[in-house]
């Protein structure tokens, strides 16, 4: 193993390494653009120049190799003059933007500025050369030419993460100007991703134009509900409202990308979502209590099963649940209810795109959990629903916010068929539309829990902000109806359910969050 | 003098085979076939050739960066993409002498074991790539290139291609991207050439007159090369003398020539009755020289001693009268134009400096604007991916540095003392 | 509107593929059959050799942009390109450009309203012992004065 001394500090490093990474590693930052631990190297920023022994001219440390004995200083005072002389010259050319643009708060400019800048311009405003600015490149990019460093991260990862290079440099010198075809916008289903690789407010977010200043939100760590890859995400808030979705890093699932439509899917946490317990009467809803509504509910339940037999209720689960939540249901809906009719499906209505990369056809984020945990699907799910378009059912408990990929016309007759049917879920839609009883759930960024994705592996997601209105935590949801049920759960949080979980479900054995951590882990066999 | 290369460049039909072998061309190829090519490398070491493309690095040294193993397929590149400023001796050669360039392939190539050679020309030169497919083609005809070589076994083939107009893709690795049909930036060494280069294989990227100069080589042998030089310059230079003088040209001269000697004598001093003011030596990117420094040696070692280089070879010669200001914004123009944009201190820095010469020579200078651009000059020399910033910087610095009052006068008086004009 | 090579073009866009180990090193050479073919590198070209190569038309764009000689523009008949770098600057280039520019009456990148000539100041031409040289399409011409211009400008069909 290569020994490097950097600042006077030394480190074992293995085989490879550069200087760059194996300072990272020990704590000191060494200033960068252009190098992404995720693309190729292309030492064209020259902000991590460093002193090396032995070496007349400054180097990059992110295309320096270690080699054994090296000897680094990236804190002297030539170091710092040369960061900043080239800071100097990157900022000649950059537009006053800062008051209007969206990367403010967590500009690369701005932060090395801060830090090794401060320096008064020399360059004459009436030189800077202008170049085209907030364009609509396609996707969920704007880009501003003018704003652009010109690192290349973004021709990098359309070369080499997309393979689809509908972005690159035109001209040379300083006229050089990252653009596209005209004609050929950016077509992929991973732009979303050149806004975060971006390091100024060249590439930014359409959809997260203009609305807020990052230094306003807050952060939580999530996983994307979009479909059954589970990328890990940091999702971004202020107050209750969710303002942007980006990629969490974990080499085992998504590395550091995320996919297009999976970064709006938090906009149905903020829009169209049952916040408050109603029951429909007549065709109109009548506000109800959560104190009197639960009971209801599970009185409802219980007595259509003593009266005609378990086999006359019945429970849907959904995919959107998490592991926790469909523990408890499978129980109340076995032990409790004592019946055999508990299905779901993972179908939903739409494509059932996928791609070699991120993007799963199933579009559910835990489909994996739900069969785990003995919830059947498939040919299960279409008996259930033959029960019930016969009459067969006379209350029915429904977890999430459609049936499938049924219609709202073809859930409204479905569930015509069933004298009372409660629904818990988090936005409106063809269950809300035609049930009894409607209990408003928390969403993902308001509880937390974890999935099981395509793969076996059990992640966390985990809670950001209260409940907004009215809306619960399923896991309260259930366990306050079990207990009506005489089930006797004493748990206290998700946690609690976890630990249960991992107790007496074979492929969950052994688990805990502490095990799960950041990067989640893997179920047995 | 012994002429290396331009013996017979006087006769038009030189460029054709028929006369070419009349002067004894591709006897070497066949001297060189029956040798083992670590003899023919030897020869090439012993000749203490120096790259003529400007670098000067010296080629035995350089070939002998090439893997042991020969899994993996070589490459030559011969670079014939002229862009230096003052440069202008590769076209002679590939007008005048094409084959003496396509037999220094077929040797080089054997030497190297190289079965691919390609010859990057610059895109202007369109004759000039015209004459090198004829030569490449009867070379092919006569059996020199192809399968089977002179019935050695050794198959090469060569291939003329060309560039479309950018000085930066006379960088080695900018040469390769530029074959490898690329935007003409170059490449972070390491990887050098020799290891990762054209295509991903090991590279050899040599001058057009290095290449020349092989077959004479193999020939005489590289001592009796070496003789004709300094100790560590070998064998004859074709220097370039342009600007103000009266015979203005390419000289085959010793690498022991004497700057001045050049200027006035072989290239018959200055035109017009004028006295020297300056001279830049070696192409547009090397310091520029006082007319009072130029009684020196032009061999590498020497001009390297008196704080210039000799490049190229390329003097320019700039008559009394001249404005530096207005000579140095020509410069400025220059790099800023050519300047591939890839890495920020070259890309911006180039521009800056135009535009700063470019006022002070239109009289809008402010006071410090000398000054910062010295500064400038120190934050983009040996910042950058490849030269092309220190070849816009040497000039910057020296024109400074060596005519500072016209600099300051420009920016006190307000104007261009010379009337703006060359 | 799409376009394509000739058969000519065509067989010789193949045998170039035939000279690299690689099928993009095929894009100069190809940019260069297109400016002839075409008349010059229009976006239809660009979007033609992609798909010939087999990449994107940015990354042809980008190849066609760096460098001088593809244009992506036309220009006109005559394609005058007069050096304006030191040594030609030295023997009274500045002059020169002057002179013609005043002579078609347009300014050095603008073509005549006629189409016949497109002026343009390039940089060295490498034939600095013949300064003041210029290049007309293919063709450079040196040692060239005013006079000299005038004839060679003049004699042009």
């Amino acid at each position: 193993m290569p020994t490097l001394t950097i600042n006077g500090m030394t480190v074992d490093v293995p085989p490879g390494t550069t200087i760059l990474e194996a300072a990272k590693d020990v704590g000191v930052e060494i200033p960068h653009y252009c190098y992404h631990p995720k693309l190729s190297i292309a030492g064209n920023c020259r902000m991590c120049l460093v002193e090396v022994e032995k070496y007349p001219k400054l180097q990059t440390a992110c295309s320096t190799v270690v080699s054994d004995g090296m000897v680094v200083r990236a804190d002297t005072e030539k170091v710092r003059k040369a960061v900043t002389g080239v800071l100097e010259l990157m900022l000649i050319h950059h537009p006053i933007d800062c008051p209007i643009c969206d990367q403010a708060g967590e500009c690369g400019l701005q932060n090395y500025y801060m830090k090794f800048g401060l320096h008064k311009s020399r360059y004459a405003l009436e030189d800077k050369v202008h170049k085209k600015k907030v364009q609509d490149i396609g996707g969920q990019i704007v880009l501003d030419a003018e704003r652009c460093i010109l690192c290349s991260r973004c021709v990098r990862f359309l070369t080499e993460v997309t393979g689809t290079r509908e972005l690159d440099f035109f001209s040379r010198g300083d006229h050089s100007e990252i653009a596209i075809f005209p004609g050929r916008p950016l077509d992929n289903n991973y732009t979303g991703n050149l806004a975060d690789i971006c390091p100024v407010g060249a590439l930014t977010s359409k959809d997260f134009r203009f609305k807020c200043r990052v230094w306003f939100l807050k952060a939580f760590d999530s996983i994307c509900t979009g479909c059954s890859k589970g990328c890990n995400v940091d999702a971004h808030y202020k107050g209750d409202i969710l303002y942007r979705l980006k990629p969490r890093w974990n080499d085992a699932v998504n590395q550091a990308w995320m996919c297009d439509v999976g970064r709006l899917t938090y906009k149905a946490m903020n829009e169209a979502r049952l916040l408050t317990p109603f029951v429909c009467e007549e065709g109109a809803r009548k506000v109800a209590a959560w104190g009197s509504l639960l009971p209801e509910v599970a009185f409802r339940l219980k007595a259509a099963a003593d009266r005609g037999g378990p086999d006359r209720v019945a429970v849907i689960a959904s995919p959107q649940s998490s592991n926790e939540e469909l523990y408890l249901l499978r129980r109340l809906a076995t032990e409790l209810l004592g019946t055999k009719n508990l299905a779901f499906t993972h179908r939903v209505a739409g494509d059932g795109f996928s791609d070699d990369f991120l993007i799963q056809a199933d579009k559910n984020p835990n489909t994996r959990g739900a069969r785990l945990l003995g919830i059947p699907d498939g040919a299960a799910f279409d008996a259930l629903v033959a029960r019930i378009a016969s009459g067969g059912i006379d209350a029915l408990l429904v977890f999430g916010n459609v049936l499938g990929s049924l219609s709202e016309e073809e859930t409204a007759a479905l569930l015509a068929n069933v004298p009372f049917v409660a629904q818990v879920g988090t936005n409106e839609g063809p269950v809300s539309k035609a049930a009894t009883a409607v209990l408003p759930s928390a969403s993902v960024s308001e509880r937390g829990g974890t999935f099981t994705n395509h793969a076996g592996r059990v992640q966390r997601f985990r809670f950001g902000f209260p409940p907004r209105g009215k809306a619960m935590n399923p896991v309260e949801i259930l366990v306050s109806m079990g207990n009506r049920l005489g089930a006797g759960w004493t748990f206290a949080g998700e946690a609690a359910v976890f630990n249960a979980v991992a107790g007496t479900e074979a492929p969950f054995a052994g688990m805990s969050y502490d095990s799960i951590g950041m990067f989640g882990q893997e179920i047995k066999g | 003098m012994e002429k290396v290369l331009t013996a017979h460049f006087a006769n038009e039909r030189y460029r054709r085979m028929d006369t070419y072998r009349q002067y004894g061309g591709y006897d070497a190829l066949k001297k060189a076939i029956a040798m083992t090519p670590e003899a023919i490398i030897d020869e090439v070491k012993k000749a203490n050739l120096r790259g003529r493309g400007g670098a000067g690095f010296p080629a035995g040294v350089k070939w002998g960066f090439l893997p042991k193993d020969l899994s993996r397929p070589r490459v030559l590149v011969v670079n014939a993409d002229e862009g230096e400023p003052g440069t202008f001796k590769d076209r002679l050669i590939m007008s005048r002498g094409p084959h003496l360039l396509v037999e220094g392939i077929a040797i080089a190539c054997y030497a190297l074991m190289t079965h691919k050679a390609y010859i990057y020309i610059r895109g202007e030169f369109v004759r000039e790539a015209k004459i090198l497919d004829e030569a490449v083609a009867e070379a092919y005809a006569a059996g020199f290139l192809g399968k089977d070589l002179l019935g050695s076994g050794f198959d090469l083939d060569v291939t003329v291609h060309r560039g479309a107009g950018a000085y930066i893709c006379g960088e080695e690795t900018s040469t390769i991207n530029s074959l490898e049909g690329k935007r003409g930036w170059p490449r972070l060494k390491p990887p050098f050439p020799a290891s990762v280069g054209a295509f991903g294989l090991p590279t050899i990227v040599n001058n057009v007159e290095t290449i020349a100069d092989i077959p004479w080589i193999v020939t005489h042998g590289g001592d009796t090369f070496a003789a004709l030089g300094v100790e560590k310059n070998g064998g004859t230079r074709l220097i370039g003398v342009s600007g103000a003088v009266n015979r203005p040209g390419v000289y085959e001269l010793s690498a022991a020539a004497n700057l001045k000697d050049v200027i006035y004598n072989v290239a018959g001093g200055l035109r017009d009755g004028k006295k020297l003011k300056a001279v830049i030596p070696g192409g547009s990117s090397t310091p520029v020289l006082r007319a009072n420094e130029i009684d020196v040696t032009f061999d590498i070692e020497s001009m390297a001693k008196i704080g210039t280089m000799s490049g190229t070879s390329g003097i320019i010669v700039i008559p009394e009268g001249t404005c530096m200001v207005r000579a140095l914004s020509v410069l400025m123009n220059f790099y800023a134009h050519e300047s591939c944009g890839q890495c920020t201190p070259c890309r911006e820095g180039t521009g800056w400096l135009k535009k700063l010469v470019g006022r002070i020579e239109a009289g809008e200078g402010r006071p410090g604007d000398v000054e910062l651009i010295l500064d400038l000059c120190d934050n983009m020399m040996g910042r950058t991916i490849c030269a092309l910033a220190d070849a816009a910087v040497m000039p910057a610095q020296s024109f400074i540095w060596k005519f500072r009052e016209e600099f300051d006068r420009h920016i006190g008086e307000k104007k261009c003392p010379y009337g703006n004009r060359f | 509107m799409s376009v394509a090579f000739s058969e000519t073009g065509r067989a010789e866009f193949e045998r170039l593929l035939t000279r690299y180990p690689d099928r993009k090193a095929a894009i100069l050479p190809a940019l260069y059959l297109a400016q002839k073919e075409f008349g010059y590198v229009s976006d239809e070209a660009i979007v033609y050799i992609a798909g010939l190569v087999g990449t994107s038309p940015a990354e042809i764009e980008g190849v066609a942009t760096f460098y001088t000689m593809y244009n992506r523009r036309p220009v006109g008949k005559y394609h005058v390109q007069i050096c304006r770098n030191i040594s030609c600057s030295l023997l009274g280039a500045e002059h020169l450009i002057e002179h013609v520019s005043k002579k078609l009456g347009v300014r050095p990148g603008e073509t005549t309203p006629d189409g016949k000539f497109t002026l343009a100041k390039v940089e060295c031409l490498g034939s600095c012992g013949t300064a003041p040289v210029m290049q007309v399409n293919d063709e450079y011409h040196e040692n060239l004065t005013v006079e000299s211009i005038d004839r060679i400008l003049d004699q042009l069909p």
